[in-house]
């Protein structure tokens, strides 16, 4: 999806750099020395590499985590990027991590251990007494798992001037996005950024089983970004 | 919309059972069931019903009674609901 989305974007001119943050897909390093100041380096240096490449403006492109990732690095450099672009993003870090740590809550369910096996309090615990979490086989290493906690959307709202496209799915025409990321624009907006959280009509590709597509999705993105400034 | 109708939409969005939904009713049984449902679908459920419905569910909530049927989801989020 994510590939298919930056081949349409090149095809339309929009250069794209994916990356795979440190401990991820093809990048050097294991996820358990995963962490999150260094992505935010990682980010930070594939978009000045971009810059140096092109000599064009750089936006930055995130999609769930990503897409939380991507905002913090705005608000952290904001002179250097053009442009924002959320697919999906996740709002609090915190429930974020929580919902990744059900995954071993509802696999102890599944063993028959349902309310006495895993509990996400036992498992952050863990963390706090500094031990590192396996969750569906990533090793979360408590300094990540802590930095993770604290990243919020509305902690790292974009400046006024900064166009942000946000992409929320939805599963069917005329229906609102999820509570959860219009509270999280509202936030920004009262903090004086201009966002619309636009929902598209798709499968939460990132969550099904299956390989799955949502091609509106991709046509929303390539026409916003081939626009110019919403 | 009734409980019952929503988990069915839910389910349907979340495990893409398409038409296969339609035939639920609230004796389906999911968990240990379903072959889509395994502990991966519970999480994506639960999250999807968060969402949908802006609650909070709670560890000792993800259980494997709560996840028995369509009906006994359905009760689950008439009661959080």
């Amino acid at each position: 999806m994510v590939a298919l989305t930056a081949r349409a974007l090149a095809a339309a001119g929009v250069g794209v750099v994916l990356l795979d943050p440190h401990g991820t897909g093809d990048s050097g390093g294991d996820f358990a020395d995963a962490r999150w100041p260094t992505w935010l380096a990682d980010v930070q240096t594939a978009a000045a590499w971009a810059e140096a490449e092109t000599g064009g403006p750089v936006g930055l492109w995130g999609l769930r985590l990503g897409a939380l990732l991507a905002a913090q690095a705005v608000a952290a450099a904001p002179a250097r990027f053009a442009r924002l672009v959320l697919w999906a993003p996740v709002a609090r870090g915190e429930t974020f991590l929580t919902q990744f740590l059900r995954i071993r809550v509802a696999a102890a369910m599944g063993d028959g251990q349902a309310g006495g096996g895993e509990s996400t309090k036992a498992l952050r615990a863990a963390w706090d007494a500094g031990e590192t979490v396996e969750v569906a086989g990533y090793e979360v290493a408590p300094a990540l798992a802590a930095a993770m906690d604290a990243a919020a959307l509305a902690d790292a709202p974009p400046p006024a001037t900064l166009p942000v496209d946000w992409f929320e799915l939805v599963a069917e025409e005329g229906r609102d996005p999820a509570p959860g990321a219009r509270k999280a624009a509202e936030a920004w907006t009262g903090a004086g950024a201009r966002v619309a959280v636009d929902p598209v009509v798709g499968d939460p590709f990132w969550s099904l089983q299956e390989i799955a597509l949502a091609p509106n999705l991709i046509a929303a993105t390539v026409a916003a970004l081939t626009r110019g400034a919403p | 919309m009734s409980a019952l109708e929503d988990v069915k939409d839910v389910l349907r969005d979340t495990l893409q059972l398409g038409a296969r939904a339609d035939a639920f009713d609230a004796s389906t049984p999911l968990f240990g069931s379903l072959p889509e449902f395994d502990s991966m679908a519970v999480v994506t459920v639960i999250t999807a019903l968060e969402e949908r419905f802006d609650f909070v569910v709670d560890d000792d909530e993800i259980t494997a009674e709560v996840f028995e049927t369509v009906g006994s989801l359905a009760e689950f989020v008439e009661s959080k609901t």
